[in-house]
């Protein structure tokens, strides 16, 4: 009888495990995998902008806690959290967040590709990545969209180049890229046909399906990453297998990324112990000019020319091709015209070359509650982009908890200067800061928050252009910087050297950048309840060259080698009123964007240090402790000098910090006060001082920011954050809610699928979004792009406007004869102004 | 264990000699237990360097790991320079002067400017003096980089969860397990062999299976953290938020072990409650709990203390996985993140305090058995 009620509660247990199995799993294949073209023809959600009275951020509060990536999105289903801002990207995620009804993101910037190493080995053994024919055809050997569909759930985008297709190098070359694929296509017995010629030539042979060099078969030592996302995995299996498919033997080597830069980064590429890596990058927003790409990744020129590989890469290169990778890493070039001519030459060398094989650029996302919506950045994605600030809100209601899973927090000391730089810590940094600028999260354009004009003053002859009005752009004679300038710093008397010091015979810059802040700011307060003043305004400058420069009492050698190369291209500030604020920024660094130019000049004066917001009263605090020898702001000087790293949310430098502040209010310091004693009185000193301790009391804490929400609570050991809405800022909530969602086109040919040859053709291309015509001033080009029966690029142009999102290609009876009988393709590109994203469309038609 | 056991028929023998040589034979006693202290300590202390300095020569692979670190601050600075434009300002030289500089900077800050050799000493020497110093990488929850507090910021959640499980798994195991050896066969007996095998399954699978019960489907309990965001103000409220969260952790590691462990101490007191000696006092007529008490337990006191010290020792380790499944704040994941990150000072500190712990224990159990075992003698 026992054993019979053993059996019966075995048999519960045992149903019972099924029936949450049953429970827990997704249903499979309920919902198709996303595809590039499915973000393309994603139905957007664009909202009219909300009436509101309401101030500052959308929420009342956020409660931020830390969430394991697997269990994310069962958490958000459950209720648990209303959003996880760490990128996802596995194909069961997205499987998972579709059937689970939940909203997401979709953001790119993270690509894959194989490095070669092309080094002479000095054990003398022959290295078949010596021969540029045979790195050139390993891309005719690799399926990418195999690797997409396999590996990717078809999330990512097959790539050929280092531009990110989703950003405007790609489509501005689009063309051309288009052109050169054709060549790296997915072709195996071509590949094998090369990669054999090629061996051959080099003296090698196949011995029983294995080539074979000197005597010894060719064995290619693969160095696959088991670690990040854990898609090198799979990847590097599958390279593999296609080269021992075509008679290499092949060493799979995993490891993590520490175990494998000890090779590919720091080791001796001719060593031989290594021939390929699995390797990956990334970008943290939307780039806006990829054109350095050629030397960064091809030329020993490069930021990793330190490495014996970029070394070796060296060797190879053509003269020409590295010196027309040098001359676009610098702009050396005077109209768009002529960069887009050499930006196509270098894709073409880039392609010859093969140092590198492009594969797939990746697309994460950040899932969340159907509930709730946020503005996502096409690279950022939700958690390090600033307009989550702004936009993030539940679509039912204003106010309210959200609760926001992320992977991490308070992960290192938080301070302005030096602090924590991971992504995790970003995020809630991101939600108590204000900016001068933000970037449009789907162009990567800035756009000003905190600015009432802009003019920027160029040089005649450089490429700099205007996609907004927020900025007047006009062309000079060379900008001569004013006497009264501030150039740098003398570490002694704590004051600013001018323009007029350093340089009596006159200093001109390339760029005079003129920003105008707002009349209302300093109507703005900091969390701890004092006013923003102009002294906040002067501190990071001070900062700037104070923390890098040599005898001052807050000297940080780790902040020398950053002074020095801003040194580089900085040519002076000037402000020229300070109510409202007024500034002149000159510098010798442009970029194609006078937005950008421009942005980057607010930024230089804002109170942002890189690390955070901040009032100049808690720097100078940090600043006396820095000077005592008791706290560093970065890690590099807390380990030399032996004490605690600042940290402004925890751990031992609060007491410190709240001694210096205590002692600074009692005596009302006055920080830099041959420069600052201009602009604060002793009693105002205090005053904030007091202040700041006071937040302390209240919050236990000294991150007092200026954005919409205050850090009021933070658990650092138990990783919990609670942040809550301020009531003091000033801008209305639906400031930034046009950004509600990527306004992502969606093309589509039609035409006749029969073609007469020697006949002229005519194809419509049609361009919406949400189902409505896309507007014609909001399209930057369409261009098409012929393919013949071969699948050779025969002809590209520009279509003819009809009228909104209405485009015509035509084909001439020339263009027709030329392809011959057979089954063509025709490609339209589309670049729209909104986003960065082109869209593509094919359409296959029959000449006969 | 170098103790000697003397048969209890031998210790009722020449009474009257012990009074006569009872004052030599304290001074022989003290000679005795002096020396096997300082025998013992030394050769604990010899062993703990030596555990040590293997922990260290494996921590950093006899040196490699220095290529490795190499190889990461050339990538992280490569990168960072990547993005700087006006670096890219700069002729080739002038770059290459300037990571090099930025190199040479971080390579100091590692502690690679010194020979693995001469720096695996001095962190041999800073371990055994308890000097931690500062992480190379990692710094604690709060925010600071020194070893010490890196390790105590997590000694607390640990305790409190390792604490709370293996104290009741041990206390609840150590009960069942005599109740259940003197009801040899009887149903709950059959039911605890037959959930033994369920052991097989470590705490954290039984942690992923409670959230899904609890936390997805029934939604009582939370997923996992140590707190809710927001948390209570109050400090009562606080507590209670944190004693809900411990459950499904707490509940993972009983589960787990609960089974195995009832079954092994049942098995032991079998061995015991079998003796003859138990029997005898069975046939007088002696009370269940006297015979439990007194001829059970007694006897095995040595093995019960041994197993808690140790079980004590051991929640410094914490359980890394565990951890993980419920995003808890423990010394495991500490641990295993500073190998991940190859500091080497956090590895050291973590390891040297449980060497010593483990010592200190060894080297305390031997007085403790004589102090509970009459037939134990420190040192002969």
């Amino acid at each position: 009888m026992y054993r019979n009620r053993i059996l019966a509660l075995f048999s519960g247990l045992i149903i019972l495990s099924l029936l949450l199995g049953a429970c827990a799993a997704p249903a499979p294949a309920a919902t198709e995998v996303a595809t590039e073209d499915d973000v393309a023809t994603e139905e957007a959600t664009e909202e009219a902008a909300p009436q509101t009275t309401r101030r500052g951020g959308w929420l009342d509060e956020i409660g931020m806690k830390v969430v394991g990536a697997d269990s994310a999105i069962t958490q958000i289903a459950a209720g648990d959290i209303d959003i996880y801002t760490s990128n996802l990207s596995r194909p069961q995620d997205v499987q998972a967040s579709d059937a689970a009804g939940l909203e997401r993101s979709f953001q790119y910037g993270i690509y894959y590709e194989l490095t070669f190493n092309p080094a002479e080995f000095s054990t003398g053994v022959y290295n078949p990545f010596t021969n540029q024919a045979i790195r050139k055809a390993m891309n005719n050997l690799i399926d990418r969209d195999y690797i997409n569909q396999e590996v990717y759930g078809g999330l990512g985008t097959p790539k050929f180049f280092s531009f990110v297709s989703a950003f405007p190098d790609y489509a501005r070359h689009v063309d051309v890229i288009r052109g050169l694929e054709a060549d790296l296509a997915y072709d195996p017995a071509r590949a094998e046909a090369e990669i054999s010629a090629a061996l051959e030539a080099d003296g090698a042979e196949l011995v029983n399906g294995v080539w074979s060099h000197s005597g010894a078969p060719l064995n290619l030592i693969f160095l696959i990453r088991s670690d990040s996302d854990g898609t090198r995995v799979p990847v590097g299996d599958y390279v593999a297998n296609q080269l021992e498919s075509i008679g290499f033997e092949v060493t799979r080597q995993y490891g993590t990324s520490s175990e494998l830069a000890a090779l590919w980064v720091s080791g001796n590429a001719a060593d031989g112990l290594w021939h390929i890596y699995t390797g990956a990058w990334g970008v943290g927003g939307i780039t806006r000019d990829d054109a350095g790409d050629f030397q960064f990744f091809d030329s020993p020129d490069s930021a990793y020319g330190f490495t014996t590989l970029w070394q070796s890469f060296g060797n190879h290169i053509d003269p020409e091709y590295q010196a027309l990778a040098n001359d676009l890493a610098n702009a050396a070039y005077s109209n768009l015209d002529e960069r887009k001519e050499m930006v196509g030459r270098a894709l073409q060398y880039s392609a010859e070359h093969a140092f590198h094989v492009w594969l797939i650029d990746g697309q994460a996302f950040s899932p969340w509650q159907p509930n709730v919506s946020v503005a996502f950045d096409l690279a950022a994605g939700v958690d390090i982009n600033p307009l989550t600030t702004f936009t993030l809100r539940f679509d039912d209601r204003e106010g309210g908890t959200l609760q926001w899973g992320t992977p991490d927090l308070f992960v290192e000391p938080a301070n302005p200067i030096g602090g924590s730089n991971w992504t995790y810590d970003n995020q809630w940094q991101l939600l108590t800061r204000d900016s001068a600028v933000l970037l449009n999260p789907h162009t990567g354009i800035p756009l000003p928050q905190r600015i009432a004009g802009a003019e920027v003053y160029a040089q005649e002859g450089l490429p700099i252009g205007t996609t907004y009005d927020w900025v007047d752009l006009s062309f000079v004679d060379g900008n001569e910087v004013p006497a009264e300038a501030w150039i740098d710093w003398d570490p002694v008397a704590e004051t600013f050297i001018t323009v007029g010091e350093a340089y009596p015979d006159g200093l001109s810059s390339l760029i005079k950048t003129v920003v105008t802040y707002p009349s209302e700011l300093y109507d703005r307060t900091w969390h701890d309840g004092s006013p923003m003043t102009v002294a906040d305004f002067i501190m990071p400058a001070i900062m700037t060259f104070a923390t890098g420069t040599e005898g001052s009492s807050i000297y940080d050698e780790a902040a020398a080698g950053g002074l020095a190369a801003f040194k580089g291209g900085f040519k002076g500030w000037n402000i020229t009123s300070t109510d409202p604020l007024t500034i002149e920024y000159y510098t010798d660094v442009w970029t194609q964007d006078a937005e950008l130019i421009a942005g980057a000049g607010a930024a230089t004066l804002w109170p942002e240090y890189g690390y955070g917001n901040s009032g100049w009263h808690a720097i100078a605090a940090a600043n006396l402790a820095e000077a005592a020898g008791d706290l560093a702001y970065t890690p590099d000087k807390a380990v030399v000098q032996e004490t605690e790293q600042t940290n402004f949310v925890g751990g031992p430098s609060l007491e410190i910090l709240a001694g210096y502040l205590q002692q600074a209010a009692d005596e009302g310091y006055v920080p830099f006060a041959a420069v600052l004693g201009d602009y604060i009185t002793a009693d105002e000193a205090s005053a904030r001082y007091n202040n700041l301790l006071g937040f302390y009391a209240d919050h236990g804490h000294v991150w007092a920011g200026v954005g919409p929400y205050i850090l009021d609570q933070a658990f650092l050991v138990e990783k919990t954050a609670v942040l809550v809405h301020n009531a003091d800022y000033t801008d209305l909530a639906d400031k930034w809610s046009s950004f509600a969602a990527p306004k992502v086109a969606t093309t589509e040919i039609d035409g006749s699928a029969r073609v007469t040859v020697g006949e002229e053709a005519t194809f419509d291309v049609l361009v919406s979004f949400a189902g409505d015509a896309y507007p014609a001033n909001e399209i930057s080009s369409v261009s098409y792009l012929l393919y013949d029966a071969e699948g050779a690029l025969v002809e590209t142009g520009e279509a003819t406007p009809v009228a909104d999102g209405h485009y015509t290609v035509t084909l001439s009876g020339a263009s027709t004869s030329a392809l011959g009988a057979g089954s063509n393709k025709l490609e339209v590109a589309v670049v729209v102004i909104p986003v960065s994203i082109p869209a593509f469309a094919t359409f296959d038609f029959v000449t006969e | 264990m170098s103790v000697d056991v003397t048969s209890l028929e031998a210790q009722p023998g020449a009474p009257q000699e012990q009074v006569t040589k009872k004052g030599s034979g304290r001074a022989s006693t003290l000679v005795r237990v002096t020396k096997y202290t300082a025998v013992k300590t030394i050769t604990l202390f010899i062993s703990v360097v030596i555990a040590v300095y293997l922990t260290i020569l494996i921590a950093n692979m006899g040196g490699y790991v220095d290529q490795i670190v190499r190889g990461q601050i050339r990538e992280f600075i490569g990168q960072q320079l990547r993005a700087n434009q006006e670096y890219q300002l700069m002729d080739p030289a002038e770059k290459n002067a300037f990571f090099l500089s930025q190199v040479e900077r971080a390579e100091k800050r590692y502690g690679l400017d010194r020979p693995f050799a001469v720096r695996s000493l001095a962190f041999l020497w800073n371990a055994i003096r308890m000097d931690f110093g500062t992480a190379q990488l990692m710094s604690s929850d709060t925010g600071s980089r020194q070893v010490s507090l890196i390790i105590l910021d997590r000694l607390g959640p640990t305790l409190l969860l390792l604490g709370a499980s293996n104290l009741i798994l041990f206390f609840v195991s150590i009960g069942l397990a005599l109740a259940l050896s003197r009801s040899y066969g009887n149903i709950w007996d059959k039911l605890i062999i037959a959930f033994s095998p369920t052991s097989s399954a470590p705490s954290w699978f039984y942690g992923l299976f409670l959230i899904l019960l609890f936390a997805a489907v029934l939604k009582w309990l939370p997923f996992g953290g140590m707190i809710d965001s927001p948390p209570p103000r109050d400090q009562l409220g606080y507590a209670l938020n944190v004693a809900k969260h411990l459950i499904l952790p707490t509940a993972a590691i009983i589960t787990s072990s609960i089974f195995i462990s009832i079954y092994n101490w049942r098995t032991f007191f079998l061995i015991y409650s079998s003796e003859d000696y138990v029997e005898m006092a069975k046939a007088k007529g002696l009370g269940d709990r006297d015979i439990q008490n007194r001829y059970i337990l007694r006897p095995t006191l040595p093995t019960i203390i041994t197993s808690f010290a140790l079980l004590v020792i051991s929640l410094w380790t914490g359980l890394i996985l565990t951890e993980g499944v419920f995003q808890w704040p423990g010394l495991g994941r500490t641990y295993i993140t500073a190998i991940g990150l190859y500091d080497t000072p956090v590895i050291v500190a973590i390891t040297i305090i449980y060497a010593y712990l483990l010592a200190l224990t060894v080297f305390l159990l031997d007085f403790v058995y004589a102090l509970v075992d009459p037939r134990v003698k420190i040192g002969d």
